[in-house]
């Protein structure tokens, strides 16, 4: 299965008459782009924002970061399953901006997976997010059965962020792009022998998927992750959109639709496909409350992989506490199956660095990449200006806010887990933890 | 302006004295003395102004009081950072070492330094409550050993950033904070690049470090049934600090490195008065009035009277289990299920407390 992606290199991004990408620079048409956004009756209120890095801008409560692209052939659609008819995500074409995102802001309300990040200063760093150029949509709606409520699906303004990606994204279908990555790989026992000599490797990923109730979870095709067994799966169907980041994970820990979109772990298996090792692919697996239901999802994983004759994996959890038992469990079982593993994910050892780093452990997860603290302490000074309501962080029950937090000069202190995507299980952390 | 330092020293390297000088009573020296003066000589932002000299045998048998009359001659003394040993391989120096500087470190919440040797028991015992760095096994190290220790006083003392335990050269403190590579002068390869490196390691038998290493867990496998308690042979073993009242083995109340074998053969049960705990973890009341609490012999005579229970092993088998590391613990149970092996044992009444 053969997926290209088109890149268009953005060196800008800038408001003006009429949608479109030319020489760097993407040009966005406001009025078109807030009609489109206004489609949906539930989105009351919506502005438009362009921040680059270095902008001594904070944006609070984010909700969702995407990549603006479209489907050139392949899929009808970005999100197949959820914005668009069925079709398999892993072929054909799709263009998109390289080096930009939109990223979608709570005009007042947030909620527990809702984060904060800001363009420059101190914690530009913080996540991926400061070293992009973002179109920045902030709007409310009239979700009023969840307005006070601390889970919210945020339905209206995430799937707003969907469609106006795609809205934008489509002024490039008929553009020649900057570059073209070409991602594809062989059926699994077609491969050349070059590959088939290599060691043989799946990605094991573990979207956030622990609430019961619908509309919260990960969607894989618009399916709710909760409700699945480990699957397998081709990697060109996550770069290609096949799953949209869900709304419960606390935010740190969590992964955007971008960050599924870009996976930075799958690209990195498919450049060392055929040189260092033979990629069999994805394993989607979930995460889940019970103990029966997580022992099974491991069970199941360590099963596909044997199957499919891995003899190494990386398995990246979306998420901390509780589902570190769902995490520890899948590399037990793949190392009791004879699968190599190596485990991606952040720890929370308290503010004061002493508590355990994961809720389960076990001698046998004896390779494991950290991504960072949840619980650090950080002390953000003012921004010179808040796109959104920095209120929201200690009023609206986010992950690492309390009442209290955010001063009157609009520093704020938080723990790291309000800070959005900052762990980045997806693979692009460039922190972890040290002993002291 | 230099901070200022308080070094603690032993009787040895206080030269007051060697082992018969072990017993030597704390005293607070002004100025710096023997090795304070290599420390002084190559720190830049620190200074040590007074030496804390007390004997080793002293702060062993009595740690409490050893413990109270140093961080009284503390009190009044104007310091920034507290200096212990270093104590290489020396057991009991370590532990004086991690004693006094854990106090010191609760009570003035100054930064304290020591350095040990990887085997030093005061490693595991103090390695969460004060920087202890990675010193020899011999006083031969003693200059680099304390240059180690002065290189940190001085960045303590200058403010600055102070790198991850395994880069500083100190035992780790179990204190875990995200830290970005790039601030530690490292390469700056996102978490991706990492796994996969790591996974390609594991998958070619090369060489590769956890990010998060997962404590060693020493699980020992239960021992099978015995088959006819009938005609086994028992043994009573326990951590609970029963001991004959002279505690004739010196068995330590805390942090326990010796057990002691003592006969029974013509005991019906402990008599109070003869028999005590010495353990220092719990109300010991009880225990004094009737040892047999502790270690039934009481019970399992009374069990061999019934001809439930073959044989009763004459000897009984005792040490404390308050503060004692795993280590410790582990090489103490290889030695007592060595000579229960030898005595024919099949079974053990194991108590704690």
């Amino acid at each position: 299965m053969k997926l290209e992606i088109g890149n268009f290199v953005v060196k800008e991004v800038a408001f003006g008459a009429k949608t479109g990408f030319a020489d760097g620079v993407f040009t966005v048409c406001k009025e078109e782009a807030l009609a489109e956004v206004l489609k949906d009756e539930h989105i009351t209120e919506a502005e438009l924002h362009i921040v680059k890095p270095g902008d001594e801008v904070r944006l609070c409560p984010v909700k969702e970061a995407l990549e603006i692209r479209c489907r050139v052939s392949g899929a009808p659609g970005n999100h197949p399953g959820v914005t668009s008819g069925l079709q398999s995500a892993a072929t054909g074409r799709v263009h998109t901006l390289s080096g930009a995102a939109l990223l979608v802001v709570g005009k007042h309300w947030g909620s527990f997976q809702d984060g904060i990040l800001d363009m420059g200063g101190p914690f530009q760093r913080d996540t991926i997010y400061g070293f992009l150029k973002n179109l920045v949509l902030v709007a409310d709606t009239d979700e009023e059965f969840e307005r006070h409520e601390q889970q919210k699906k945020n339905h209206a303004l995430r799937w707003a962020g969907m469609r106006l990606a795609e809205f934008l994204g489509n002024t490039l279908a008929g553009l020649t792009p900057d570059s073209v990555d070409t991602y594809e790989l062989d059926a699994v026992n077609r491969r050349c022998a070059a590959a088939m000599g290599l060691p043989s490797v799946v990605y094991v990923m573990q979207p956030q998927t622990q609430m019961e109730a619908m509309g919260y979870n990960t969607l894989i095709y618009g399916w709710d992750g909760n409700h699945m067994l480990p699957t397998c799966m081709h990697p060109n169907e996550i770069l290609g959109g096949a799953v949209i980041s869900g709304s419960f994970m606390p935010c740190s820990s969590k992964i955007s639709t971008y960050e599924f979109q870009n996976n930075p772990t799958i690209k990195r298996l498919m450049k060392e496909h055929g040189k260092t090792l033979n990629f069999l692919g994805v394993i989607m697996s979930n995460l889940n409350v019970v103990m029966e239901q997580k022992l099974r999802s491991a069970i199941m994983v360590a099963q596909i992989a044997k199957n499919l004759g891995a003899d190494g994996a990386i398995v990246a959890e979306e998420g901390y506490g509780n589902p570190d038992v769902d995490y520890i469990q899948v590399i037990v079982e793949l190392e009791n199956a004879g699968v190599k593993t190596v485990g991606i994910s952040n720890e929370c050892t308290g503010r004061d660095g002493k508590s355990q780093a994961l809720v389960a452990l076990d001698p046998k997860a004896d390779a494991l990449v950290s991504t960072g603290n949840v619980s650090e302490l950080l002390r953000m000074p003012p921004m010179k200006t808040v796109l959104g309501e920095l209120d929201a962080l200690q009023r609206d029950g986010l992950s690492g806010g309390w009442a209290g937090c955010v001063a009157a000069d609009g520093s704020c202190v938080i723990e790291n887990n309000a800070m959005f995507c900052s762990d980045h299980p997806s693979g692009y952390s460039v922190k972890r933890c040290f002993e002291f | 302006m230099k901070k200022k330092a308080v070094h603690y020293l032993n009787q040895f390297f206080g030269q007051v004295g060697g082992e018969d000088m072990a017993d030597f009573e704390p005293v607070l020296h002004d100025g710096a003395l023997g090795c304070s003066n290599i420390f002084n000589g190559v720190a830049k932002n620190v200074e040590i102004t007074h030496t804390l000299i007390c004997g080793d045998n002293f702060v062993a048998s009595h740690p409490e009081e050893a413990v109270e009359r140093c961080l009284k001659f503390l009190e009044g003394k104007s310091f920034d950072l507290f200096i212990a040993g270093p104590a290489f391989k020396a057991g009991r120096y370590g532990n004086a070492c991690g004693l006094v500087g854990k106090a010191v470190s609760e009570k003035f919440r100054v930064p304290v330094i020591s350095s040990m040797n990887v085997e030093n028991p005061g490693v595991e015992l103090f390695r969460k409550d004060i920087y202890i760095f990675k010193g020899g096994a011999r006083a031969t190290t003693m200059k680099p050993d304390i240059e180690a220790m002065a290189a940190f006083a001085d960045k303590i003392a200058a403010d600055q950033r102070l790198l991850p335990a395994a880069m500083e050269g100190y035992f780790g403190r179990g204190i875990r904070h995200q830290v970005f590579l790039a601030d530690l002068g490292l390469e700056p390869v996102p978490a991706c690049d990492r796994a996969v490196d790591m996974l390609l390691a594991k998958l070619n038998g090369a060489p590769f470090e956890t990010e998060l290493p997962i404590p060693a867990q020493d699980l020992v496998a239960i021992a099978p049934a015995i088959k006819d308690i009938r005609k086994a042979k028992i043994a009573l073993v326990s951590s609970g600090g029963i001991v004959p009242s002279d505690n004739p083995d010196r068995i330590e109340s805390c942090s326990a490195t010796r057990w002691g074998k003592y006969d029974i053969a013509a005991l019906e049960r402990f008599p109070a008065g003869e028999y005590k705990t010495i353990h220092a973890g719990y109300d010991p009341a009880v225990a004094n009035q009737n040892p047999n609490v502790v270690v039934p012999l009481d019970a399992i005579r009374e069990l061999q009277k019934q001809g439930v229970l073959g044989e009763v092993d004459d000897y009984f088998y005792t040490t404390v289990g308050t503060g004692t590391t795993q280590g410790e613990a582990a090489r103490m149970g290889q030695e007592i299920s060595a000579v229960l092996h030898a005595r024919g044992v099949e079974g053990v009444i194991l108590t704690a407390t």
